[in-house]
C-alpha cells in the first residue's frame, strides 16, 4: 500500500497528463458519435426499411473485439495514435446512442404525436419541439452508457500510442506490476464515474422543473450543473492542447525527433529505453519513446508508415511473421535473409544483433521434468496427451509456433489454452498448465524454478534481437549505426535474463535498469549519468 | 361555414366503411354536436375535417374551399383542436404550450406573452398562479381549460373538439360546459363538438348530428331532435336518458 501511495505521489504529473488524454480521447469521442448517432437515429426511427440495417451496421461494431478494430483501423487508416483511437471509440459510443434515440423517439405516446399534427405542427416541428424533448432523459442514458463504456474501452488506445491511462496498464501488466496496473486503473473508473454523474447532474437539470420545486437550492445551481459537461471538457481539452502547443514551438520542431517503438513485453521495453538512452547520450537528437504498440504488425506497420523510425525485432520473428518465409536454424542464414528482404522490400535497415536469442522454449516445471526424466522436447511426446499446455495466442498460429511444433514432432497436447505472455509462467508454476511456449531470455525461468526442454530437432529458429531502422533516417543520420551497435553483441542471453527480472520481479523502474545496465557495461561516462540524472 | 357532401372513409381499402356517404353542414356560429356511440363514426369525421384523416371519397369544404387543395399543416393551424384525453405537451408549462400555438402561427414574442395572460383569464385560470405550471401539476379539469385556451389561441372561426370532457367528473365537466357556452358566446367561434353523452350534447348543442355506424340518423336542433325523433334509432337513443331523468325526479 505505501509502496503504491510513494508511486502515485512520484507520478502524480504523468497521471494528471495521462488522465487528461484519457478525458480528451473518450470526451472527443463520445462528442462525436452523439453528433453522429443522434441524427442517424432520428432517421432509423423514421424511415422503418432502414432501421434494421442501420441497427445491424452499428451493431456490427460493437460485436469487433476492442483490440482488433484497433489493429484494423491501424491498417486501414496508416497510422498509429489518436486519430484511429478516435475512431474506434466513435464506433463503440455509436450503438448506445443510436439504439436508445430509436427507442426514445418511439416511446413518444401516439396521443401527443397526434396533439403536435392537430394543432399544426410540421413533421420537423413535432420531432424539435416535442418528440427529441420528450426522448431526451433516454438519449442521454444512451450517451452516458456510450460514456462509462467509451472511458474503459480508452484504455486500449494505448496500444497504438494514442496515450491515456491505459498506458500505466499495458506497462503494468507488461512487466507484471500490479501497482502500475492500479495506477491507470483508478483515475480511469474515477473517471468513468465523474462523468456518468456529471451528465446525469446535466440531464436531469435540462428536464422541466416542477413549478414547486423551483425555489428549491438544486433550481438555482441548474444553469452550473447544465454547463457542468461543456465546462469540464473544455478544461480536459485545455490540460491536453496547451502545454502540447506551448511545446510546439518552432524551435523544437526544428529539432529532428527519433521516434523508437515497442511491442507490449518487458524485453522489448528494456531495448526500446536502452536505444533511447544510448541516443540521448550520443546524440543531441530528441527521442520520442512510442511504446507499448500491441503486437508485431502494429509496430511493423508503424515503421512502414514512419509513424515510428526504429524498434528492435526479431529474425525468427520478421521472417515467418513478416516475410512469411520458412524459418532456418542457422542464425546467420537468418539475418542475412531479413536483412537482404527487408532492405529490398520495405526500405528498412537491419543493424547488427544486440547479442541475445530468445528463442521460445518448451518450458516445463524442474519437479516434473526430474519426475519423468523430460530432457529434450521429443521426451515429452508419449505423455503429451494426458498434459495441459498454455500457449500465447501468437504461438497458436504462427508457423514456427504449435502449428510447426506438431508437425515436426508428431506431438498433441491433450488440451491447450491461450493465455496471455505475462501470465503463462505463473501458471505453469502454480500448476495450472504443465507447459507453455516460454521465452528463452525470460528471467521467471530461473526464479521459478523451471526446465526449458532441449530443441534436439532443431524446430525453433533462432530469434536474435537487432534494431531495425528506416533507411531514411540512418542516411540523414549515419551516426545512429554506430551508437546503436556499440552493445557489439554484448548483450547476451543470462544478461537479458537479468533485466528482465529486474522489472519483472524487482520491480525496478526500466529507465534505472537501462541506465545501470549502461554504467556496468561503462557505456556512459559519470557525467552523462548526472546530466541525464 | 363547413360543408361535408357524401362524405365516405374506409380503412381497408373499401370493406368496410367508419363513415359512409355523410352529407351535412356546419353553420358559422353555431355548436354542431356529432352525438353517438363509440364506432358511429363521428371522431373519424371529425379529424377528417382538419385532414388529420383523408376521406376516401366525398368532398370537404371550409368556407366554400376543398379542403384537399389545401396545405394540411396550415389547414389545422386554422383551426382550433380539442383532444380527448388531454393532449398537453406534457414536458412544457401550461404558458408554454399556449405559445407553441402562437409561435406556429407566427406571433412575435412580447404580444405572445399577452395572448397568453388573455386566454387564460378567459377559461377562467388565474395566469399568475397556474401559467408556469406543467401539465402534470395541474388537476385534469385546469389541464382540459389549459387545453381549451390552447386551441383557441389563434382566434381561429373554427373549433373542433373531440371529447374534451370525457375524462372529466361530473361537476367539473357541467362547471366546463358552462363556460364553453359563454366563451363561445364572447367569440362567437363555430364549434364541432364529438360526444358520446346525450346530456352533454343536449347542454352545449345548437343542432345535433346523430350517428350511427358511419351515416348520418338525423341533424336537427337540440330541441326538435328530442320531440321529433325521425328514425327508431334516434327514438331509443333519447328515451333512454328521459327514463332516467323521471325516475330521477320520483325520487325527489
Amino acid at each position: 500500500m505505501n509502496q503504491f501511495l510513494q508511486l502515485f505521489v512520484d507520478r502524480w504529473s504523468e497521471i494528471m497528463a495521462r488522465t487528461g488524454e484519457h478525458f480528451v480521447l473518450t470526451g472527443l469521442s463520445t462528442l462525436i458519435a452523439t453528433l453522429v448517432g443522434i441524427p442517424v437515429g432520428i432517421i432509423a426511427q423514421r424511415i422503418k426499411r432502414l432501421r434494421h440495417w442501420l441497427v445491424a451496421f452499428v451493431n456490427l461494431f460493437q460485436t469487433i473485439p476492442s483490440l482488433a478494430m484497433l489493429a484494423i483501423l491501424l491498417v486501414v487508416m496508416g497510422k498509429i495514435g489518436v486519430a484511429p483511437a478516435l475512431l474506434a471509440l466513435v464506433l463503440y459510443a455509436l450503438l448506445p446512442i443510436v439504439r436508445n434515440t430509436i427507442t426514445g423517439l418511439n416511446q413518444v405516446s401516439p396521443d401527443i404525436n397526434e396533439a403536435g399534427r392537430g394543432i399544426g405542427m410540421t413533421a420537423g416541428q413535432l420531432l424539435w419541439r416535442v418528440q427529441f424533448p420528450l426522448a431526451f432523459p433516454v438519449i442521454m442514458a444512451g450517451v452516458r452508457t456510450a460514456t462509462v463504456v467509451g472511458v474503459g474501452i480508452a484504455t486500449l488506445s494505448a496500444f497504438i500510442g494514442a496515450g491515456g491511462l491505459g498506458q500505466f496498464i499495458n506497462r503494468g501488466l507488461a512487466t507484471y506490476n500490479t501497482n502500475l496496473i492500479l495506477l491507470g486503473a483508478i483515475p480511469a473508473a474515477i473517471l468513468a464515474l465523474a462523468a456518468d454523474g456529471c451528465l446525469s447532474l446535466a440531464e436531469h437539470s435540462l428536464r422541466p422543473t416542477p413549478f414547486n420545486e423551483r425555489h428549491k437550492l438544486r433550481y438555482r445551481l441548474k444553469p452550473i450543473f447544465v454547463t457542468l459537461p461543456v465546462i469540464l471538457f473544455a478544461s480536459g481539452m485545455l490540460l491536453v492542447v496547451v502545454p502540447r502547443v506551448i511545446d510546439d514551438d518552432p524551435a523544437a520542431n526544428s529539432e529532428a525527433v527519433i521516434k523508437i517503438g515497442t511491442k507490449n513485453f518487458t524485453e522489448q521495453l528494456i531495448l526500446g529505453e536502452l536505444m533511447a538512452q544510448l541516443i540521448e547520450d550520443h546524440t543531441d537528437l530528441r527521442v520520442e519513446r512510442r511504446f507499448n504498440l500491441g503486437g508485431t504488425m502494429i509496430c511493423h506497420n508503424s515503421l512502414i508508415r514512419g509513424e515510428i523510425d526504429l524498434y528492435a525485432e526479431y529474425t525468427g520473428t520478421a521472417l515467418t511473421a513478416i516475410l512469411n518465409k520458412s524459418a532456418t536454424n542457422d542464425p546467420d542464414v537468418a539475418y542475412d535473409r531479413v536483412t537482404d528482404a527487408y532492405h529490398n522490400q520495405y526500405d528498412l535497415i537491419w543493424l547488427k544483433p544486440f547479442g541475445f536469442d530468445n528463442t521460445y522454449t518448451i518450458t516445463v516445471r524442474q519437479a516434473a521434468a526430474n519426475e519423468y526424466n523430460w530432457n529434450t522436447i521429443d521426451d515429452l511426446v508419449p505423455d503429451a496427451p494426458q498434459l495441459h499446455a498454455g500457449f500465447t495466442s501468437e504461438f497458436m498460429e504462427r508457423e514456427d509456433g504449435y502449428p510447426g511444433l506438431k508437425e515436426v514432432y508428431r506431438i498433441d497436447f491433450g488440451k491447450v489454452s491461450d493465455l496471455e505472455p505475462s501470465l503463462m509462467y505463473d501458471a505453469l508454476a502454480k500448476g495450472q498448465v504443465d507447459v507453455i511456449c516460454g521465452f528463452a531470455t525470460d528471467g521467471r525461468i530461473v526464479r521459478y524454478d523451471l526446465k526449458p526442454l532441449e530443441d534436439n530437432m532443431e524446430f525453433f529458429p533462432p530469434y536474435e534481437a537487432a534494431p531495425v531502422i528506416r533507411r531514411e533516417l540512418l542516411n540523414a543520420y549515419p551516426e545512429l549505426r554506430s551508437i546503436l551497435e556499440r552493445l557489439d553483441g554484448r548483450l547476451d542471453n543470462a544478461t537479458m535474463q537479468q533485466l528482465n527480472s529486474r522489472v519483472d520481479q524487482g520491480q525496478m523502474d526500466i529507465q534505472t535498469v537501462v541506465r545501470d545496465f549502461l554504467i556496468e557495461m561503462s557505456m556512459v561516462s559519470e557525467d552523462q549519468n548526472e546530466e541525464y540524472r | 361555414m363547413i360543408k361535408l357532401e357524401n362524405v365516405s372513409k374506409s380503412f381497408d381499402g373499401g370493406k368496410s366503411f367508419a363513415v359512409k356517404d355523410l352529407s351535412l353542414e356546419v353553420h358559422d356560429g353555431e355548436t354542431l354536436v356529432l352525438l353517438g356511440t363509440s364506432g358511429s363514426g363521428k371522431t373519424t369525421t371529425l379529424r377528417m375535417i382538419n385532414r388529420l384523416i383523408d376521406p376516401t371519397e366525398g368532398l370537404i369544404s371550409v368556407d366554400g374551399r376543398n379542403v384537399m387543395d389545401q396545405n394540411p399543416v396550415m389547414l389545422r393551424r386554422s383551426m382550433g383542436y380539442v383532444f380527448q384525453g388531454i393532449g398537453l405537451f406534457p414536458h412544457l408549462t401550461a404558458e408554454r404550450n399556449i405559445r407553441t400555438v402562437l409561435s406556429l402561427l407566427g406571433w412575435p414574442k412580447r404580444k405572445q406573452k399577452e395572448r397568453v395572460r388573455e386566454l387564460l383569464e378567459l377559461v377562467d385560470l388565474d395566469p399568475l398562479a397556474y401559467g408556469k405550471r406543467l401539465p402534470c401539476e395541474l388537476s385534469g379539469g385546469q389541464q382540459q381549460r389549459v387545453g381549451v385556451a390552447r386551441a383557441l389561441a389563434g382566434s381561429p372561426k373554427y373549433l373542433l373538439m373531440d371529447e374534451p370532457f370525457g375524462a372529466l367528473d361530473a361537476i367539473t365537466r357541467d362547471v366546463l360546459q358552462q363556460q364553453l357556452l359563454e366563451i363561445q358566446e364572447k367569440t362567437e367561434v363555430t364549434v364541432v363538438f364529438v360526444t358520446h353523452d346525450i346530456l352533454e350534447a343536449l347542454t352545449v348543442a345548437c343542432r345535433i348530428a346523430v350517428l350511427n355506424e358511419g351515416h348520418l340518423e338525423q341533424i336537427e336542433t337540440a330541441e326538435r331532435i328530442v320531440s321529433n325523433p325521425q328514425t327508431a334509432f334516434v327514438q331509443e337513443m333519447f328515451a333512454k336518458p328521459t327514463a332516467q331523468l323521471k325516475h330521477f325526479e320520483r325520487l325527489l
